[in-house]
């Protein structure tokens, strides 16, 4: 069994905002303090008590917009996840990966952890910190509904299928099959990462319209195994 | 909604135009994107590229207020290309029947306006009778003065250069938009309309409305599955609100408001609408019976002639509606005021003057769950509370999950909720809030006397408290529903449904359109049964989940959606289905063999109208500009503004046309996050979080002409007041070339308030106008004039 | 290391709930503070309708059978027909419809001409305003108009709402405005 995945099919998301409000009702999170920074986005980037975000860009052709693009962001649970690779190497206790579902998870332990080394080894950006207790959060697969047989929140939540949950080999196998379904109207549509995480994105168009950090590819701090290890024999380790 | 929220899924084209459901009823978008799958069109036709547009094949940017000069267009392309449904135009609606020959339409106006009074006299607005009374009509749609060449003749001036000048929708977009809706003319196809307040509050509202009605009916699309014409109502009960008749002008379920010239129950029933055709249902023949019921219902010891006493009585003529309310509160005429879940400060056009209506009252009583403009007014901007003598009740209620009782969808499926939690703190449920109210009001005139008591201590208290409880715990929702439902006074059985109903006092029913939600069987809204068959189940009607009014139909007018043999036009999503001997699928409007009745049983003459005379301001729409716009004149008549709108004595000076001060057209709307004045969401830290302030939308043209960069600082202001708020400079805005000018449009949102948050803005109903569409009286919100600056 | 399921529920309980709040300093309230895990279990479990827009989303609420009896859960009912469990912003934020410091849990009043309010409780409240609707009615009601039609309304008070109350009660507020003789009678389907 290779676990639960996420299909996330962007060319059917209207940004309702639903799974990103839900994923605070369920953890009940705290709000954030925002202010209108010239758009519907906020709060403007993940944080702490922000595991869900829908990220907004507006695509422009010839001066007038040619698509409103939504993207719901969250933590891809890395088939092999570089954060707790890196994690790892100062406590292994700090992120856990389940073994029935995949789900990576942060605990409290991550406070001895480095947290920047935590979040620049994400290939999409994703872990933050409580800067007061040095505390690393992000999405936990709803860890707690998915083993009592319930979807997580944010993908009860989605109104109109754009987020899917279930076992990682179908969740791939709708993905392929919408794709091809989807290049017939929007040829640039490409899927993010598909072998290489639990989350796996449908975008309409180049996944760097979306965000900077949609897939892996366009981020430039992938960390690799190699690089991972050369890390342990940095000067100011933890014990 | 004529058809309901699962039936979206059903349709080959659906339009969102004057709604932007994929941000307002983001849930219905489900049934759009299954649509959608299937491949059907998905359109959207609005001033700005919403999140509706995102999801659409088509987005045609327009100038606000312009919608008929738009659907007019349609109107002439569907007749000029012969696109409509000749069958279903001819026999089920009134395009074949011949209109009185006097009447006439000339430069705007049709015939019979009196310029003193503003208003139409209906003389020649009727149709030719027959000797046995029945309208006269001409199959052949030939005859110069049958209703489809009148209508051709009136739509001739809506050609498309005219329409794309008007509402500088470009002409490509327009015509695209023209074709792919006009091909649910097929018979075996359906398009669909979802439509909010981006129609309703204009000046121009209902014939919006109806401009897109005539549309349906020409193409055929009403009482079909995905079809319909389909009201996106606001609020998750306002359906069940107005079937209560919490309106001047009706009592439940429909039934106008007594006038004084009708001093008697037979006066009134004297009214009834009738026909000669004894092929029309002409359903609301019935009224006698529910008039009596209702009557019954309320004043259940007094025989309904002599209740009928107790109704207060409009003058003739007389309107009360919202505007003219705050209109007479300003002038002081009110001493008190209750204002019950809602907080006009915010949501009223012309807050100001609303805000200032307030001060004049002796005393208000508010019920809300949270602080409000409404409640706080006397400490709100501009307001000295030592000059302030309005006496303030602020009643705390419990929220929705906190009781128990019904409440009606856009899609009438009426749904019953329970109670989870009790109500912390001192909250008291609503119901228990009235009825301990009501109760010390009757003791105090049941001990002191006073003016005309019989009303007060007559009124129904056995099928409204429980017995042998007391405050906060005495109303009993479960007693009201089946109240609402109806029985029978001699054998208290409730009744199976509405054709039980009497006329002679031996029933009682609060609302015959409920009859039917509770009978013998039990409570039927709080059904949770998904069968049904396959048929059924082929467009998702769910008969036995909830109750849908009238008598669980889901489809209304589903007798359209068949020939006149009763055998479905689109057999592939058929609603209903004549099987030789009886009707299968949906609960038909009647259950009549095919063809022995009409299909629009609610229409006296059982036809869709194309020629409706039942409005203020003409049988056909028109196009006119709204009261505040940006020119002097329009290629469509000398008529600049609707003849006959909604306005107040004095105010036409505080209105903006073509003044360079205000140069920009103004819209307000909300957003996903929040909801109408952000009463119930501003207050909830994980929705203010998602939208934290006010903004106004303008295009990157706009911006630079003001100096104005994303995210800074503006003001919105016009002759009645300004707002501060945030710009987001968005090509989603567009400039427009509508008579020749180039156009921008400023839009903003009416959720906020001054307070809470402290930095979230006041509400954009500080700049809209007092005025309102004279069939309606809902205020012009969605079209005004404004000028942008930097803060 | 890689964990099985026991493992993880074990290590991870009591991680997910310090994740969330530790160190920011938020006061959790009691009816917050249970574990994620399996805390439906113990909640009593009841549908109802979203009461935000038209659409009529079903959702379960979850009520704490301990304690304050007040709600830890709210969100979309899968069997539910229109929503099939989904929840739009507002639907998905309710809990804080019912769970909020910021609700008005009192009766407020203020003064002719004062500048704050103060807490009055329900009896004195409720027996003052049947008294000031009386007065009021006695005051303007009008038996007959300008051209002598009977008409026995009161016209010195008006009233407004609500789409936010069940149809139940909306017929008994009708019913009662009515009987109270008042004409000047709407609500938000007008706006």
């Amino acid at each position: 069994m290779d676990g639960k995945g996420f299909f996330i099919d962007l060319t059917k998301c209207h940004a309702c905002r639903g799974c990103q409000v839900a994923c605070k009702q369920w953890h009940k999170l705290p709000a954030e303090e925002t202010h209108n920074w010239g758009s519907f986005q906020n709060p403007q980037d993940l944080s702490f008590i922000t595991y869900k975000l829908v990220r907004m860009e507006e695509s422009v052709e010839n001066g007038k917009v040619k698509d409103w693009l939504f993207f719901p962001d969250q933590c891809r649970h890395c088939i092999q996840p570089p954060c707790k690779m890196v994690g790892d190497m100062d406590d292994e206790r700090a992120i856990l990966q389940e073994f029935e579902t995949g789900t990576v998870m942060f605990t409290a332990r991550t406070k001895n952890l480095f947290a920047d080394e935590i979040r620049d080894s994400c290939p999409y950006d994703i872990p933050r910190v409580n800067e007061l207790t040095n505390v690393l959060s992000k999405c936990d697969m709803c860890f707690d509904r998915v083993i009592n047989g319930k979807l997580p929140a944010c993908v009860l939540s989605c109104p109109t299928g754009t987020m899917h949950f279930g076992d990682l080999d179908d969740m791939k196998a709708m993905a392929q099959e919408r794709l091809a379904e989807v290049k017939k109207i929007y040829p640039n549509a490409v899927l993010g990462d598909p072998n290489a995480v639990r989350v796996i994105y449908l975008f309409q168009d180049r996944p760097s319209k979306y965000h900077g950090r949609a897939v892996a590819s366009v981020g430039p701090r992938l960390y690799n195994r190699q690089q991972a290890f050369a890390k342990l024999f940095r000067p100011n380790r933890k014990a | 909604m004529t058809n309901h929220y699962n039936d979206l899924m059903n349709s080959d084209c659906i339009l969102m135009m004057g709604a932007n459901p994929a941000e307002n009823h983001p849930v219905s978008f489900k049934w759009v994107m299954k649509a959608k799958e299937k491949g059907g069109k998905i359109l959207s036709v609005d001033p700005r590229y919403t999140r509706s547009s995102s999801k659409a094949d088509l987005y045609v940017p327009m100038r606000s207020g312009t919608d008929i000069a738009i659907l007019g267009g349609m109107i002439k392309y569907i007749l000029d290309n012969d696109l409509y449904f000749k069958d279903y135009v001819v026999n089920y609606t009134n395009a074949s029947f011949l209109v009185n020959p006097d009447f006439g339409f000339k430069d705007g106006l049709f015939t019979g306006y009196d310029p003193q009074t503003e208003s139409y006299k209906k003389d020649t607005w009727t149709f030719q009778m027959d000797a046995q009374g029945i309208p006269r009509k001409d199959p052949t749609l030939q005859d110069p003065n049958c209703v489809f060449q009148l209508m051709k003749k009136h739509f001739e001036r809506y050609n498309l250069d005219r329409a794309s000048e008007t509402s500088g929708s470009p002409k490509d977009k327009l015509e695209e938009f023209y074709k792919m809706y006009a091909a649910t003319g097929a018979p075996d196809k359906s398009g669909t309309i979802m439509y909010a307040m981006g129609w309703t509050q204009h000046t121009t509202g209902v014939q919006i409305i109806r401009a897109m009605a005539m549309i349906q009916l020409l193409l055929g699309n009403v009482g079909v599955a995905g079809g319909g014409v389909n009201a996106l109502r606001g609020t998750s009960n306002v359906q069940g609100s107005t079937d209560q008749a919490l309106l001047f002008h009706i009592i439940p379920a429909y039934m106008p408001t007594p006038r004084a010239n009708l001093a008697t129950l037979d006066a009134y029933n004297a009214t009834t609408p009738k026909s000669n055709d004894p092929k029309s249902a002409n359903w609301w023949q019935n009224r006698p019976k529910y008039i009596a019921s209702l009557l019954k219902a309320m004043y259940p010891d007094q025989d309904p002639a002599t209740s009928y006493n107790f109704m207060p009585k409009l003058d003739v003529g007389q309107n009360c509606s919202w505007l003219v309310l705050f209109d007479h509160m300003h002038q002081g005429k009110f001493k008190g005021y209750f204002v019950w879940g809602q907080n006009p400060a915010g949501s009223s056009a012309n807050s100001t003057k609303t805000r200032e209506a307030l001060s004049k009252l002796d005393w208000m009583v508010s019920v809300n769950v949270f602080d409000n403009e409404t409640a706080s007014f006397w400490k709100g901007p501009g307001m000295n509370p030592a000059q302030v003598k309005t006496e303030v009740f602020a009643l705390p209620p419990a929220v929705f999950c906190e009781k128990e009782g019904s409440v009606s969808n856009s899609g009438r499926w009426i749904q019953w909720r329970y109670q989870g939690p009790k109500p912390p703190g001192q909250c008291v449920r609503d119901g228990d809030i009235m009825l301990e109210l009501f109760t010390r009001i009757r003791d105090l005139y049941k001990k002191d006397g006073g003016a005309f008591p019989d009303p007060i201590l007559n009124l129904n208290q056995k099928d409204i408290a429980k017995e042998g409880k007391s405050f906060p715990d005495r109303f009993d929702p479960q007693k009201v529903a089946k109240l609402l439902s109806g029985y029978d006074v001699n054998t208290g059985k409730q009744v199976a449904n509405f054709t039980q109903l009497k006329d002679d006092g031996s029933t009682a029913c609060g609302n015959w359109l409920h009859s039917g939600a509770w009978t013998e069987d039990g409570n039927n809204m709080a059904r949770r049964d998904k069968t049904q068959t396959e048929m059924q189940a082929n467009i998702g009607l769910f008969p036995s989940w909830s109750f849908a009014w009238p008598v669980n139909r889901r489809v209304l007018y589903n007798r359209a959606s068949v020939d006149l043999n009763g055998q479905p036009y689109a057999p592939h999503k058929a609603v209903i289905k004549w099987d030789g001997s009886k009707w299968v699928g949906d609960v038909p409007d009647g259950g009549w063999p095919p063809s022995e009745r009409h299909p629009f049983i609610m229409r006296a003459e059982g036809y869709g109208q194309f020629f409706g005379p039942g409005l203020a301001d003409g049988p056909f729409p028109e196009h006119y500009e709204a009261m505040e716009c940006p020119y002097e004149e329009h290629p469509f008549s000398g008529q600049l503004h609707n003849p006959t709108a909604l306005k107040f004595a004095g105010e036409a000076a505080m209105r903006a046309v073509c003044d360079p001060r205000y140069p920009f057209v103004g819209t307000t709307y909300r957003v996903t996050e929040h909801w109408q004045t952000g009463i119930m969401t501003r207050w909830l830290p994980w929705l203010l979080e998602t939208m934290p302030q006010n903004f106004a939308e303008i295009d990157p043209e706009l911006a630079q002409l003001r100096g104005i960069k994303n995210g800074d600082k503006v003001i919105l202001e016009n002759m009645r007041g300004a707002i501060e708020c945030v710009a987001v400079v968005t090509p989603r805005m567009q400039p427009l070339i509508s008579m020749g000018q180039k156009l921008h449009q400023v839009g903003t949102t009416w959720h906020y308030g001054w307070l809470h948050p402290k930095d979230g803005g006041d509400s954009a109903n500080l700049l809209t106008p007092s005025v309102g569409d004279p069939n309606t009286g809902i205020p012009e919100t969605k079209t005004f004039m404004v000028n942008i600056r930097k803060a | 290391m890689k964990l099985g399921r026991r493992e993880f529920i074990k290590l991870s309980a009591t991680a997910t709930a310090v994740t969330a709040f530790g160190g920011l300093g938020f006061n959790l309230k009691p009816t917050v503070a249970k574990a994620q895990l399996l805390r439906l279990d113990w909640a009593k479990e009841t549908t109802s309708i979203c009461c935000y827009c038209s659409v009529g989303c079903g959702v379960l609420v979850h009520t704490d059978k301990s304690g304050g009896g007040r709600c830890i859960n709210i969100e979309g009912d899968p069997d539910h027909p229109i929503n099939e469990g989904s929840l739009c912003a507002k639907g998905a934020a309710l809990f804080q419809v019912a769970e909020n410091e910021n609700r008005m849990t009192k009766v407020l009043y203020r003064a002719p001409y004062s500048n704050k309010w103060v807490e009055a409780p329900w009896d004195w409240a409720l027996d003052r305003i049947a008294k000031k609707v009386k007065e009021a009615r006695d005051e303007t009601f009008t038996r007959t108009n300008a051209q002598g039609q009977v008409v026995n309304r009161t016209n010195g008070i008006a009233h407004c709402g609500s789409a936010e109350v069940e149809n139940e009660e909306n017929w008994f507020m009708q019913a009662m405005m009515r009987s109270l003789g008042l004409v000047y009678i709407e609500h938000q389907a007008r706006i």
